[in-house]
């Protein structure tokens, strides 16, 4: 067993049956960093370029990375992928919570599943017991629902992973939930489970992990742990969470409200982080091995509504699910959040997606008649409940709806496209890119279609100005490169981020856990080479030039903010498509926005280049060559 | 009148620290409002979510005592 690593790889064919047992390519793990990495080259190598994402060659992935349960700061991620029915084009998604750690303390590092079950099965893992097991009669319950429900069957120490109804009748932003209200929700990974007809992972383990210098590790965890212990950001943070960040992105006026209309909202004391403390918090919740306690356990109180239990609103959703559908109560919010969690679909799109449908009423584009005889106002949370009902279920409407925002505008039609506010099908997250340029550069170019997490940009965009592009794409390219390492190690990135600890300190714990001897710069090359190859995948799968997809909605540069602080500001075409020669440029990538040879070359890409050329969608040569280092380590501006 | 400043991330690097790793200290003659306080640094606001005082949320008309420590907390990503 190589250190850090469980040291089997499981691959399961839902169609037949059959489970056959690996031992993990630790040269994967090494080369690739586990977790997203492993599932890119992966998805890359076995995927046919013309699967469909709903069958039964297209491979559902679930990884634990090398650092996910060793006992480190933040240790406690794992990362799902596949072909994403959302975008057509590479997927993953994390969570934290305690399912990655148990699945490496079972002995496994990875499961692969192909194929379609024939009828609905869930994977039970308890050490070395692997079964499919019938999962007919946990077929249509909700995803928190159904979590109990499993526990009690099978036992209070097994941790449990989840698809709701949307998952399984097929929603492409559909998630996966686990520790009652953990989401690995972005491109659809609970959609893919619901087509292999996998509704749950039941896992218990109790195995030791074996790590290279664990003395070593010991005492640098040590001293992390006395260090953020006293940093000023632990306290508040364990108190609100990322929730408070509402009131500050509405001072700031970056919030998206009214489906992205304007970005700056009226109503935001009834849904900010201090309302959800004061009215909804019951207690704090932490991850596996975790002294954060980032987590907000909640409940929803809506008068003649039952109560119900929940983990959130955090930022993304209290502002997608909040200002961006004109609730103006915590409670609404908070019930909305529940109300996706348990139907299974992502809050991040399943916000944008529903606020794109309050736009289309306001404008008269659908109309009761298509509502079933509802309307779909800003604010209702009976008519978010019933629309949610309609898309869950596909009926009328809710079938176009299904799809997101970007399948709902082409069936719609009417211009609803300028404002289905998605790239490559991913709907945005919780931050209004026309007064904050990176953002928005960060939306275009993510490489799993328009997401923060890979790139956030805001306060970036504040200190170089936000009324220039200029210096923002090397920034972006940067964040896109040292983000994802977190999502590789299956660690949670929120230490680094919100708690200093340096990217330097992160690949010296990685080294002791796994004995790899590698550097801050081998990893940001690493993480580099990981983009590029989903770049790659994405191009050959769509086969088209890459800038073709990396557009915004036309409301990023067609309206103006019509109210609040940011009035009258917003971008122009030009800096959208100055923002991406830049970006390209920065990259190594041609201006059609395809990588290179000398850029895939130099990251050990040559396959991939090879293969681009056969579709002719290989970039042209750079001019004078490509860049030695793609992206700039950040600093502030000193003030 | 002296007040301790505490932050992380970006904002440490903003207030220049001199007492430890994370605070700086902030004298001035009389009474003064938050606002008026990060202006002597000088310090854009907007950088800040929001303001913590032993345990609470306080907002920049907040005048603090003497010796009391500030806690600046930045806006963070989320998800």
């Amino acid at each position: 067993m190589a250190n850090g690593l469980a040291g089997t790889t499981l691959r399961i064919n839902l169609t037949t049956g059959e489970i056959k047992r690996f031992p993990t390519d630790e040269k994967l793990m090494r080369e690739w960093f586990g977790g997203r990495g492993a599932i890119a080259k992966i998805l890359y190598d076995e995927v046919p370029r013309d699967a469909d994402p709903f069958g039964p060659e297209n491979l559902f992935i679930m990884t634990a990375g090398p650092m996910s349960g060793a006992f480190i700061p933040g240790g406690a991620k794992i990362s799902f992928g596949s072909v994403s029915p959302l975008t057509n084009g590479h997927g993953d998604s994390n969570m934290g919570g305690h399912l990655g750690p148990t699945l490496k303390f079972a002995g496994y590092d990875m499961v692969i599943f192909s194929g379609i079950s024939p009828k609905p099965v869930y994977l039970f893992i308890d050490d070395d017991i692997v079964e499919l097991r019938d999962a007919s009669k946990y077929w249509g319950i909700g995803s928190l629902d159904c979590e109990p429900i499993l526990k009690k069957d099978l036992g209070e120490d097994f941790e449990i992973a989840t698809i709701g109804p949307a998952g399984e009748n097929g929603i492409r932003f559909s998630c996966i939930t686990h520790d009652f209200g953990r989401q690995a929700g972005r491109t659809g990974q609970g959609a893919v489970m619901g087509s292999k007809k996998l509704k749950a992972i039941a896992i218990r383990g109790s195995k030791d992990l074996k790590v290279f210098d664990l003395k070593k590790l010991t005492e640098q965890v040590s001293a992390i742990v006395k260090r953020t212990q006293v940093h000023p950001n632990m306290e508040p943070w364990q108190k609100y969470g990322t929730a408070f960040f509402i009131d500050w992105s509405n001072k700031n006026a970056v919030i998206p409200t009214f489906n992205f209309q304007t970005t700056y909202y009226d109503d935001i004391a009834g849904i900010d982080g201090e309302k959800l403390v004061e009215k909804c918090l019951i207690t704090h919740k932490a991850c596996f091995g975790c002294w954060m306690n980032c987590g907000k356990y909640t409940k929803a109180v809506i008068p003649g509504k039952e109560t119900v239990y929940l983990e959130g609103p955090e930022y993304e959703t209290g502002s997608l699910c909040g200002s961006n559908l004109g609730m103006t109560e915590i409670n609404q919010v908070a019930y909305i959040n529940w109300l996706m969690d348990n139907v299974g679909m992502d809050t991040m799109s399943g916000g944008g997606v529903v606020a794109f449908g309050m736009e289309c009423f306001q404008r008269g584009l659908i109309t009761e008649a298509d509502l079933e005889g509802h309307s779909l106002k800003w604010g209702s949370v009976d008519d978010v409940e019933h629309f949610v009902d309609m898309i869950v279920y596909r009926r009328g409407i809710g079938e176009h709806f299904s799809g997101g925002t970007k399948r709902a505008a082409e069936a719609i039609g009417h211009g609803s496209e300028k404002f289905a506010m998605q790239v490559k099908g991913q709907e945005m997250s919780g931050y209004d890119g026309r007064f904050a340029p990176g953002m928005m550069l960060a939306y275009m170019t993510c490489d799993i279609g328009a997401h923060h997490n890979r790139a956030w940009t805001i306060t970036v965009d504040m200190a170089e100005g936000q009324d220039t592009i200029d210096g923002r794409a090397k920034v972006v390219v940067y964040l896109q490169h040292i983000r994802p390492l977190f999502d590789c190690w299956c660690i949670c990135r929120l230490f680094w981020g919100e708690l200093d600890i340096e990217p330097e300190e992160i690949v010296e714990s990685l080294n002791h856990i796994t004995g790899w001897n590698i550097t801050a710069s081998e990893a940001f090359k690493t993480s580099e080479k990981i983009w590029n190859l989903v770049r790659c995948h994405y191009l050959e799968r769509n086969q088209a030039n890459g800038r073709t997809f990396d557009y915004p909605p036309a409301r990023a540069w067609e309206d103006k903010i019509p109210t609040g602080p940011n009035k009258g500001k917003g971008l122009s075409k030009e800096q959208v498509e100055g923002m991406l020669d830049d970006y390209y440029s920065c990259r190594g990538w041609d201006n059609d926005g395809n990588p290179s040879r000398e850029v895939l070359e130099d990251l050990t890409l040559t396959f991939a280049a090879d293969n681009l050329e056969k579709v002719g969608l290989l970039g042209k040569p750079i001019p004078g060559g490509i860049p030695e280092v793609r992206g700039e380590r950040y600093k502030p501006k000193a003030f | 009148m002296k007040v301790f400043l505490k932050a992380g991330g970006q904002l440490r690097t903003m207030i220049k620290p001199d007492v430890d790793h994370y605070t700086r200290l902030v004298e001035f003659d009389g009474e003064k409002t938050l606002a008026e306080i990060l202006r002597l640094l000088p310090l854009d606001p907007a950088y800040i979510a929001f303001i913590y005082v032993e345990s609470k949320i306080r907002d920049l008309s907040y005048k603090p005592s003497d010796g009391q420590t500030i806690t600046l907390q930045p806006p963070v990503s989320g998800g």
